[in-house]
C-alpha cells in the first residue's frame, strides 16, 4: 500500500505562484506522469513530495500519514522514498557498488544482506559487471541506471523520477522507457514521473497530469488526454494539432476566411477554435469537406508531410506516402476531416507553449 | 600554387614568440640561474648547497621557523576557513553577504598592515588588547606576546585563511545539490550527509586550499619581518633579504640556497595541487540547479551568527580600527580618546612630505605599467589558449602559473643576480626591474580572469565574424574585446592592487630613486614613526575599498575582490 495524497497544495516563491491549489491522490502501483513545459511547476511538485521543498499551504500525506502541513514536516530522509535526479547525482567518490549500497548502509542493514540486495538490483538494471567501477568510467546511460538502482535498492514505496531520461540520446531513451515500465510492473511500486516529453508520458503512464504555469490543465489516462483534451493548451502540448478559427451556427461551423463549412453536432455557438490532429485529415479527389492549396510537402519515407493553406491558416496534414508528388504547389486540394475538437475561443496565451 | 598556399605566415606565432621570449629572458633564465648558482660554485658542481642549509645554525633555524610557522598557519587556516565557508555559503546564517565581503577584504589588504595592527594590539608592554585584558582581569603580566612563534602564526593565520576560504567557498557552492539530495532521499540525515557526501567530495579542494595557505605563509615577508625581527625570529624570507642587504659573496650564496629551497618547495606544492589533486577534483557544475542547498541551522542560527560575528570583529574589525586609531594618536602609550591625544598631523604628513609623494608616484607608475603590460600579455595568451590550436599555446600559461607560484624573494633575488649587467642587460636600479618582477609575480590573476571570461563567450560568436571575412586581429577588436572588457578591467585592477603596495620584491630591488610606497611604509613603521606608517596603511585600506567598489560597479557585480 502506498498512496500519496496532495490536499490543496500551493507553492509560492514570494509573489510568484509556482503551483496553485493542487488536490489529487496517486494510487498504489500507479504510474503517474507530471507533464508540462519547463518552469510549469511539475518539478517543484515532485520536490515537495520528496521533502526538498515545503508547500506554502496545503497538506501532503503518504499512506495517510501527514508528511507536510502547516505544522508538520517530515524531512526527505524519513519519507522512505526513492528518487532519480535529472543529473543522476551519482557520487563520484564512491564506486558503483558503494553508490547503490548507500541507502542500505544508512539503514544499518547487515553486510551480507547489503551485498545480496545490491547484486540483485544491479542485475535488474543490467550493471552487474560494473560493480567495482568508478562513476567517471561509466557512460551517461550507465550512470543513469546506477541512479535508478540506488533509488530501488531499499525497496521504496514510491519512486520519484525527475526527467531521468532527458540527458540520454534518443535510442537509449526509448530503450530505458520500456525498462523503467517493466521494472515498475515487476516490483509493483508507484512511480511519479516528471517530464516535458509527451511521448514518454503517453507510453508509460497510467495517468497523466498536464500542468501549465502552475495550474493543472487536465488529468486522465493517456488516451483521454490525447483524444479529448480539455482545452487548446492540452491539445497542443500533447501530440500535434492544427488550429482553425470559425463561427458555429445551426449545426455548422463556417471556417474564417473561406466560404466553406463543417458539420458540427456539439452545442457551442458563435466564435470557436477548431483543433484537428494531422492524422485525422485525409486528402481526397471528391466529396471534400474543405479545399485548400498545397504550400509544401516533405517526403518522410512512410508518409507525406504536407502544409496546406486553408483560409487564414496553414494545416499540417500527414498524408499517405503515395500522395507525394501528385500535386504541384498552388494546386487545389480536397480535404476530409475525420475527427475534430471544438473549443470556445481562447486567448493566445492558452495556446502558447512556454518552453 | 598549392605549395605557396600551404606556406602562409601565421601572425599568432609572432605573439607567442614575443611573449615566450620575454618570459624566457626575464623569468626562466633568472630562476634557472638561481638554481645553477646554488649548485655550481666557480664552475664546479657541489652539494654544498645542502650542507649550507643544515650546517649553519642561522640557516637551519630560519628553515625550521618557516616550516613550523607555515604548517601551523595551514592547519589553523583550514580549520577556520572550512566551517566559515560552510556557514557563509551553505546555511541560513544571518548577514552572509556581509561576512563574505569582510572575509574576502582581508585578501586584498597588504599583509604587513595586519602585522602592524597586531603589533599595536598585542605588544607585550603597551599592546592595547593586552592592557585591556590586564585591567579587566587584574593580571600582572601581559597575557599575549606578539613577538613569538605563536604570535607569528596568529597573524599569518588571520591573513591567509581567506585564501582557503575562497577556494572552499567556491567548491561548496559549485557542488551539484542533487548529490546531497540523493543522500537525503536515501535516508541520510543532514549531518550524516555532510560527513559521507559533502566533505569527501570536498577533500581535493581542502587539500589544495591547505597547500595554498602553506605556500603563502612560507613565502610571506611582510609579516615575519615586522613581527619576527624584533623577537629575533627569522624565517627564510627575512634571512634572504638580510643577506642581500649585507651583500657579501658568502651571504649571497646563502641567500641563493635558501631561495632555491623555498622556490622548490613552493613549486613542488604548486605541482601537487594543480596536477595531482586537480585531477581528482570531483566538483562538477551541473546544468540544472545552480542554487546550492541551504541548510537550516534552526535554533543554532543566532548563536552561530554571533560566533562568526565575534570572529570577524576580532580578526578584521579590531585590527583595522587599531590601524586608523594609531594614525590619529599623538602619544602611543595613551588612548586616542584622551584629551589632546588626537591629531591629524600624520595624515597631513603623508600628503605633504615630498619623499612619500615621490614614492607614491613611483608606485603608481610601476603598478600601472605592470598591470597594463601584464593585461596585454594575458589577453593575447588567454585568447590563444582558449580559442586556437596553435602548438605551444600552453607554454606561456604554464610559465605564468610558475611565475606566480614562485616566492617573491626568489624572483627578486634572481633578477638582481642576472639583470645587473653580467649578462648584457642592466636594468638594476631602474623602475623596469620592479615592473618586470611585479608582472612575473602577479600576471596570473589577470590571466585567470580573462580565461574565465573567454570560456563563457561562445566561440560561435567569433566564428560568425570569421565567416563574414574578418581576420584574427580584426575579430579580436570587433567581437572579443567588447565582450570581455569588464573582465579585462577587473583583471587590470587585480594586478594593479597588489603591485601598488608590494613590499617584498620592492624592498630588494629599489634604489633611492625608485623607492615604492610599500618600502616607505615599512621604513616608517620600523625606524621613524608608527603613526605615519599607520596613516599610510589607512590610506591604502581606503584605496583598496574604493577601487573595489569601482570594480564592482564597472563589472556589474561580477568581480570584486
Amino acid at each position: 500500500m502506498s498512496v500519496i495524497t496532495l490536499d490543496h497544495v500551493t507553492k509560492k516563491y514570494g509573489d510568484t505562484v509556482v503551483l496553485s491549489d493542487f488536490t489529487d491522490e496517486f494510487g498504489d502501483g500507479e504510474f503517474i506522469t507530471l507533464l508540462g513545459p519547463s518552469g510549469c511547476g511539475k518539478t517543484t511538485m515532485l520536490r515537495m513530495i520528496a521533502g526538498f521543498e515545503k508547500p506554502t499551504t496545503g497538506e501532503i500525506r503518504i499512506d495517510g500519514v501527514t508528511v507536510s502541513s502547516a505544522d508538520t514536516f517530515v524531512p526527505p530522509e524519513k519519507r522512505g522514498l526513492g528518487m532519480v535526479f535529472q543529473s543522476y547525482a551519482v557520487w563520484p567518490h564512491m564506486n558503483v557498488f558503494n553508490n547503490v549500497a548507500y541507502p542500505l548502509k544508512i539503514r544499518k542493514v547487515p553486510k551480507e544482506e547489503i551485498r545480496e540486495k545490491v547484486e540483485k538490483v544491479l542485475e535488474t538494471v543490467h550493471l552487474s559487471q560494473y560493480a567495482k567501477r568508478m562513476p567517471s568510467a561509466l557512460s551517461g546511460g550507465q550512470q543513469q541506471r546506477v541512479a535508478l538502482a540506488r533509488a530501488l535498492v531499499a525497496e521504496p514505496k514510491v519512486l520519484l523520477l525527475d526527467e531521468p531520461l532527458s540527458n540520454l540520446d534518443a535510442k537509449l531513451r526509448e530503450c530505458m522507457r520500456f525498462e523503467i515500465k517493466e521494472i515498475q510492473e515487476r516490483l509493483h511500486i508507484s512511480i511519479i514521473y516528471v517530464t516535458h516529453d509527451q511521448s514518454e508520458a503517453m507510453t508509460m503512464s497510467d495517468r497523466v497530469f498536464v500542468i501549465n504555469s502552475g495550474v493543472l490543465q487536465q488529468s486522465g489516462t493517456p488516451t483521454e488526454i490525447y483524444r479529448s483534451p480539455k482545452n487548446q493548451f492540452v491539445a497542443d502540448f500533447v501530440g500535434k494539432v492544427n488550429f482553425l478559427k470559425g463561427i458555429s451556427e445551426g449545426g455548422k461551423i463556417k471556417i474564417s476566411g473561406i466560404d466553406e463549412t463543417l458539420d458540427y453536432s456539439g452545442d457551442l455557438t458563435g466564435e470557436v477554435d477548431i483543433a484537428v490532429r494531422p492524422e485525422n485529415i485525409r486528402i481526397v479527389r471528391e466529396n471534400a469537406h474543405l479545399h485548400g492549396k498545397l504550400v509544401s510537402e516533405f517526403f518522410t519515407g512512410d508518409s507525406d508531410d504536407c502544409r496546406i493553406s486553408v483560409g487564414e491558416s496553414v494545416l499540417r496534414v500527414i498524408a499517405d506516402a503515395s500522395v507525394y508528388g501528385k500535386y504541384s504547389p498552388d494546386d487545389t486540394i480536397g480535404l476530409v476531416i475525420n475527427d475534430m475538437l471544438v473549443f470556445p475561443p481562447a486567448s493566445d496565451d492558452l495556446r502558447k507553449i512556454m518552453t | 600554387m598549392e605549395k605557396k598556399r600551404k606556406f602562409y605566415f601565421d601572425i599568432k606565432w609572432l605573439f607567442i614568440i614575443a611573449i615566450v621570449g620575454f618570459l624566457l629572458v626575464f623569468q626562466v633564465f633568472p630562476l634557472l640561474y638561481l638554481v645553477i648558482r646554488a649548485f655550481f660554485v666557480d664552475g664546479q658542481f657541489t652539494t654544498d648547497a645542502f650542507t649550507r642549509i643544515y650546517s649553519s645554525d642561522i640557516n637551519l633555524s630560519c628553515v625550521l621557523n618557516t616550516l613550523v610557522a607555515a604548517s601551523l598557519s595551514m592547519v589553523f587556516g583550514v580549520l577556520i576557513a572550512l566551517p566559515l565557508a560552510f556557514l557563509v555559503g551553505r546555511t541560513n546564517l544571518y548577514g552572509r553577504s556581509l561576512f563574505r565581503s569582510l572575509f574576502l577584504m582581508t585578501y586584498m589588504v597588504p599583509p604587513y598592515v595586519g602585522a602592524m595592527a597586531w603589533l599595536r594590539l598585542l605588544n607585550p608592554k603597551v599592546g592595547t588588547l593586552n592592557m585591556l585584558l590586564m585591567n579587566v582581569f587584574g593580571l600582572s603580566d601581559a597575557p599575549f606576546n606578539i613577538y613569538s612563534i605563536p604570535g607569528l602564526v596568529w597573524v599569518l593565520t588571520t591573513f591567509y585563511y581567506p585564501y582557503a576560504f575562497i577556494t572552499l567557498s567556491r567548491a561548496m557552492e559549485n557542488m551539484d545539490p542533487s548529490l546531497e539530495e540523493s543522500a537525503r532521499i536515501s535516508g541520510s540525515s543532514p549531518l550524516k550527509t555532510l560527513f559521507t557526501v559533502t566533505l569527501p567530495l570536498m577533500l581535493p579542494s581542502i587539500a589544495a586550499s591547505a597547500l595554498l595557505v602553506f605556500v603563502a605563509a612560507a613565502s610571506c615577508y611582510g609579516i615575519p619581518s615586522i613581527i619576527g625581527a624584533p623577537a629575533k625570529i627569522y624565517t627564510i624570507t627575512t634571512r634572504i633579504v638580510d643577506y642581500v642587504y649585507i651583500g657579501s659573496a658568502d651571504g649571497l650564496t646563502d641567500a641563493t640556497v635558501l631561495a632555491v629551497f623555498l622556490m622548490v618547495l613552493a613549486l613542488v606544492i604548486l605541482f601537487i595541487s594543480n596536477f595531482v589533486i586537480g585531477r581528482r577534483d570531483y566538483i562538477m557544475i551541473s546544468g540544472k540547479s545552480v542554487r546550492p542547498n541551504i541548510v537550516d541551522l534552526g535554533k543554532w542560527r543566532l548563536p552561530l551568527t554571533i560566533l562568526v560575528g565575534l570572529f570577524a570583529v576580532v580578526v578584521i574589525v579590531i585590527p583595522f580600527i587599531s590601524v586608523f586609531a594609531t594614525s590619529f594618536t599623538v602619544n602611543m602609550g595613551k588612548s586616542v580618546f584622551e584629551d589632546g591625544n588626537f591629531t591629524l598631523k600624520y595624515w597631513e604628513t603623508i600628503f605633504s612630505r615630498s619623499s612619500i609623494r615621490s614614492s607614491t608616484g613611483n608606485s603608481i607608475i610601476t603598478s600601472v605599467c605592470a598591470a597594463s603590460f601584464g593585461m596585454i600579455i594575458c589577453i593575447i595568451m588567454a585568447y590563444l589558449l582558449k580559442r586556437t590550436n596553435v602548438p605551444g599555446r600552453k607554454i606561456p600559461d604554464f610559465l605564468i602559473t610558475v611565475g606566480s607560484g614562485t616566492p617573491s624573494v626568489a624572483i627578486a633575488l634572481a633578477l638582481i643576480m642576472t639583470m645587473s649587467g653580467r649578462f648584457g642587460i642592466n636594468i638594476y636600479n631602474t623602475i623596469w626591474i620592479m615592473i618586470i618582477a611585479y608582472m612575473i609575480k602577479y600576471m596570473l590573476m589577470g590571466m585567470r580572469t580573462v580565461v574565465s571570461a573567454l570560456s563563457q563567450v561562445s566561440p560561435s560568436l567569433e566564428e560568425a565574424a570569421q565567416v563574414s571575412g574578418a581576420g584574427w586581429l580584426r575579430r579580436l577588436k570587433d567581437v572579443m574585446f567588447p565582450l570581455i572588457t569588464p573582465s579585462v578591467v577587473a583583471g587590470w585592477f587585480l594586478i594593479f592592487m597588489p603591485c601598488f603596495y608590494e613590499l617584498t620584491m620592492s624592498n630588494m630591488l629599489y634604489s633611492d630613486k625608485t623607492k615604492s610606497l610599500g618600502i616607505e611604509l615599512y621604513q616608517y613603521q620600523t625606524y621613524h614613526s608608527q603613526q605615519t606608517a599607520a596613516a599610510l596603511a589607512g590610506g591604502i585600506l581606503i584605496l583598496v575599498v574604493v577601487l573595489n567598489v569601482i570594480m564592482n560597479k564597472v563589472t556589474k557585480g561580477k568581480f570584486s575582490i
